[in-house]
């Protein structure tokens, strides 16, 4: 065998959408795999590199040629393929016609699952040159990529994210000729836009190896990691020189490390006086306008008039990407000034009665119906949890006032600030701390990594439009399905489940069905108890994803969410405790004899009630002695440890004695105990699914 | 640099690129992509390329001449090339040095901007060109045009002019910019865009805002559109029906900056638009090369 050789493959572009980059790069090396190992390539180590104008892939390992693939074919039985004077049949000549072999190369054995001896030829298929099969299909490869928003240019029939320009494909050192819409594989590419200002000619690639150097001299770093390390030190050095640090966003260092192939940090600055706007308002509309960081006082609390950006090039000789920057940015602080000011010339309350020309959702009607539905919600549920009528005015005023700032300007303009512009203006206009902030928070959690409210208010209000959402699209037949869920229900349902969660409330879900479901009333067009069922099925599902996000083990899920989900804090109460003893070797036996109850009883009905005296085993009286303490604990870790303590007894009980005895009596006063075992049990967990 | 100059730089690189030089066209419209020099230029197999200045009318984006940076009407810098070259990027980079951009010392980005125009029933793929943060450019890949798919594909390039020059000059309002000089016996006159054009603002954005005559428009609206189908059915006639098109499509942009159509109401009549438009389009098409739609050929052929 001779040594491996590398593979490398790049499609030189005109500027591909940054979303598309990773999409594509990932498809393609998945798709790559799969057809090397059909034909016994196996690849180690396939890299995958992209910059704005380019998608590469880098593989190792790959043989020169394809090993030789030794085949066995069987035809007929032997007796049907030679005669009895041991000459071949017609049969068999036509069996080793068809393979291409002499009849001679025709062996005779018994091959495994054949009842006699049938016709056997090995067949050596020689294995092609990697080149010559990478040639074949590398085309039709590219070719399959799924593109979303696929594009043709020119006279071309073939459609791409964006215009293939330039192909280099090696192997080893050898270049692999492919073509595609015309463009045909060399062993040159291209570097940086301004790099080729000095150089007319293309970068020479001499073998996979040198890529990304020949690459990063040429002015392109080709790799997405080093580009957003080194954007993530400037963006950490250049705070800090004025003495802040960056407003994290993890999701816009993605896109400047997408968005360019030389990666520099500029800082700019803006006028302070716009320091004014809220704080939500600048880093939107730097990330969204100008894909720029905010800087922030060491504290995190006030942002310094600074903003940094990324520049597609090397350096900014003559000043102008950070005079640019700071013009265009002043512009668009002007218009979030003037929104800023404009929205405030009214009360956000103002805007109450003008949500009714904002439709929610075609049945449910506007935004002012769901506000009334909110409304209701809250108040129901918040004179449940407190007596204070303070507060609870609080709750709904904040509930009056949720949606107002769909109204305004600045959530025109950025749709992602809903909320906290309500929230901002409320407290402009000096409305209760309690009431703005919930307004404010009352989206959150925005996504499973986004923190819920942080007050108790804000929950309140964020369940309970949630709630409304949840249920009353329920209602009208909007179901999530598989992946389908335009509306974003899960995540929503998720919202209510972690504030559940968080807050311990005394509120099950199936209460807050009934009461949304109330809100909801004559708009639903479907029947209630088919929508209850859905929604509880729902937030079963929910629950169930809770309890992993919050890091059980799945013994612990399975066994505490199979005794009941109704109530939330209960229901973590026994995780918690099912936790400590998650490695506890006693839980296993437990278990164990969880399933043989379980087994036993299957076709019994067992009364409660039963004759201690009638125990005759030691193994069996020490059981009975047993479970009157443990019925009586009340505290779930004391109780998990009853009956840890209980597993060893169990297993003595099941090797003494056999349950389903002669004896009838003896045999009900045991199947008693067993049962009132398991009920006791299934205050906790159902330990039959613990393993 | 002075509006005149940067236009008449625009033409002269592009004429020299072998592109004709056209005009703009004398109908009240929203983007150069509606001058027929586009709209029909772009459909078909016929080698086309052309450039011209277009006028561009913003009902909604009118400000009453007070806002420094948004304006009713704007000019945008047409290219149409036909079909796309394969260095089309790089024309247009040199196109941006012939106005005296040095790129060596700015950065200069394409970023993803997917163009639609659903009164044309045109799209098409591209970016927004971004020179130091600011928007400079649109670039697209037309892919349909009057519902028709584009064999071959058009490269479309728009210059925002002012914004180009508010840019190049570092002007804080677009009426500061100079349009160019006056040169008499008396002396030598610079004439700024406010001069020339801020009291039409003001005027155009009143009436827009308030004093357009709302019933008018819309019988006008439908009248328009009574008249185009009438040129196209009886008549044949693409071109003239195209223009009752155009027409109802700013007489749409005056209702809509009014508020006067309701977003249920808004896609049925971009939709009226747009029949209309691509009903032109097809007649354009079997005019000129005697078939309605270009031979559809397997997506995916190219690649061998």
């Amino acid at each position: 065998m001779s040594a491996t050789q590398t593979f490398l493959l790049e499609l030189h572009c005109e500027e591909i959408p940054a979303r598309f980059l990773d999409p594509l790069t990932r498809d393609f090396s998945a798709a790559f795999t799969t057809w090397a190992n059909g034909q016994g390539l196996a690849v180690t180590n396939l890299e995958a590199f992209y910059s704005p104008r380019k998608l590469a892939w880098r593989g190792a390992g790959l043989p020169a040629s394809q090993p030789n693939q030794i085949e066995t074919q069987v035809g007929p039985p032997q007796r049907m393929c030679v005669d009895e004077a041991g000459k071949p049949t017609i049969q068999g000549e036509k069996f080793a016609e068809k393979w291409g072999v002499p009849f001679s190369a025709v062996r005779f054995e018994q091959p495994a699952g054949k009842k006699e001896p049938c016709a056997v030829v090995t067949l050596t298929k020689q294995g092609r040159p990697t080149a010559e099969l990478l040639q074949e299909a590398l085309p039709g490869l590219i070719a399959s990529l799924h593109v979303p928003k696929a594009m043709r240019w020119g006279h071309s029939q073939f459609e791409f994210v964006r215009p293939i320009r330039n192909i280099l494909c090696l192997f080893g050192e050898q270049v692999v000729p492919i073509t595609v819409d015309g463009v045909t594989a060399t062993n040159t590419t291209w570097g940086h836009r301004l790099f080729h200002r000095q150089h007319s000619e293309p970068i020479r690639i001499a073998t996979p190896a040198a890529y990304e150097a020949a690459l990063e001299a040429a002015g392109v770093v080709v790799s997405l990691e080093a580009r957003r390390t080194r954007i993530a030190q400037q963006l950490d050095q250049l705070a800090a020189e004025v003495g802040g640090r960056v407003v994290a966003d993890a999701e816009l260092l993605d896109t400047l490390a997408e968005i360019v192939e030389f990666p520099k940090i500029v800082r700019g600055d803006f006028p302070a006086a716009f320091l004014e706007l809220p704080k939500e308002v600048l880093v939107t509309s730097l990330r969204e306008h100008q894909k720029s960081f905010c800087i922030e006082k060491l504290d995190g609390t006030d942002l310094l008039p600074f903003f940094l950006t990324a520049a597609n090039r090397v350096d900014d000789p003559a000043g102008f990407v950070k005079a640019g920057n700071e013009w265009v940015l002043k512009a668009r602080l002007y218009d979030a000034r003037f929104f800023f000011a404009e929205d405030r010339k009214h009360p956000l309350s103002d805007r109450l009665e003008k949500l009714q020309a904002l439709t929610f959702q075609r049945e449910l009607g506007s935004y002012h119906a769901k506000t009334g539905r909110v409304v209701a919600l809250v108040k129901t549920l918040a004179t449940r949890l407190s007596q204070d009528e303070a507060h609870v005015n609080r709750a709904l005023e904040a509930a009056r006032m949720a949606k107002c700032d769909l109204r305004t300007l600045m959530v025109g303009e950025f749709p992602e600030l809903q909320g906290i512009m309500g929230g901002e203006y409320l407290k402009h206009e000096g409305a209760h701390e309690e009431v703005w902030k919930a307004v404010k928070e009352h989206y959150r959690p925005i996504g499973a990594d986004d923190a819920i409210p942080g007050t108790a208010l804000g929950c309140l209000l964020s369940l309970c439009d949630k709630l409304d959402t949840v249920v009353g699209c329920f209602a009208v037949g909007l179901i999530p399905s598989g992946s389908k869920d335009p509306l974003a229900l899960r995540r929503a349902g998720q919202g209510i489940v972690r504030i559940l969660w968080d807050q311990g409330w005394p509120l099950t879900p199936a209460d807050l069905i009934q009461a949304s479901l109330n809100t909801v009333g004559a708009k639903a067009t479907k029947p209630t108890a088919e929508t209850t069922e859905a929604l509880l099925a729902f937030f079963r599902d929910r629950v169930a994803y809770q309890l992993e996000m919050a890091g059980y083990a799945g013994s612990v899920r399975r066994s505490a969410l199979a005794t009941g989900w109704a109530d939330l804090a209960d229901l973590k109460a026994r995780c918690e405790a099912l936790s400590a003893f998650a490695e506890d070797a006693r839980f296993a036996s437990l278990a164990q004899s969880a399933k043989r109850i379980g087994n036993i009883l299957k076709d019994e009905m067992p009364g409660d009630a039963f004759d201690a005296a009638v125990l005759q085993d030691a193994s069996e009286t020490a059981l009975a002695e047993r479970l009157e303490t443990l019925e009586a604990t009340d505290r779930q870790v004391t109780l998990l440890t009853a009956l840890a303590d209980l597993a060893q007894p169990l297993e003595a009980f099941f090797n003494a004695v056999m349950v389903k005895c002669e004896d009838p009596a003896l045999r009900a006063a045991r199947l008693s105990l067993l049962h009132r075992l398991r009920q006791a049990f299934l205050r906790v967990a159902d330990f039959s699914l613990w393993q | 640099m002075h509006i005149q100059e940067l236009i008449l730089r625009l033409q002269r690189f592009w004429a020299d690129r072998g592109c004709l030089i056209g005009q703009p066209y004398d109908l009240e419209k929203g983007a150069g992509t509606m001058n027929p020099l586009t709209f029909f230029g772009a459909l078909g197999s016929k080698p086309w390329n052309v450039a011209y200045v277009e006028p561009s009318r913003r009902p909604a984006d009118g400000r009453y001449g007070e806002n420094p940076f948004r304006v009713y009407k704007h000019l945008q810098f047409q290219v149409i090339l036909k079909p796309s070259p394969a260095k089309v990027q790089d024309l247009y980079i040199e196109s941006l040095e012939a106005l005296g951009i040095d790129l060596s010392k700015h950065d200069l980005r394409f970023e993803e901007d997917n163009w639609e125009s659903p009164s044309l029933g045109a799209w098409g793929v591209g970016w927004q060109v971004v020179l130091d943060g600011m928007e400079i450019s649109q670039f697209t890949y037309f892919q349909q045009v009057g519902g028709l798919d584009c064999r071959p594909v058009s490269a479309e390039l728009t210059y925002g002019i002012e914004r180009i020059c508010m840019f190049l000059g570092g002007y804080d309002n677009i009426f500061d910019l100079v349009h160019g000089e006056v040169k008499t016996d008396d002396g030598v006159f610079p004439v700024t865009y406010g001069q020339m054009r801020q009291r039409e603002e003001f005027e155009l954005s009143a009436y827009s805002f308030e004093h357009a005559d709302l019933d008018l428009h819309r019988t006008l609206f439908e009248a328009f559109e009574k008249e185009g189908w009438r040129l196209l059915k009886d008549h044949g006639h693409f071109l003239s029906a195209y223009e009752q098109a155009l027409k109802m499509s700013h007489t749409f942009n005056v209702l809509d900056a009014r508020g006067a159509v309701s977003t249920t109401e808004r896609p049925g009549i971009i939709k009226r638009v747009r029949d209309l438009a691509c009903a032109c389009a097809k007649a354009y098409l079997e005019h000129e090369e005697g078939v309605a739609t270009p031979v559809a050929a397997d997506a995916k052929g190219g690649a061998q």
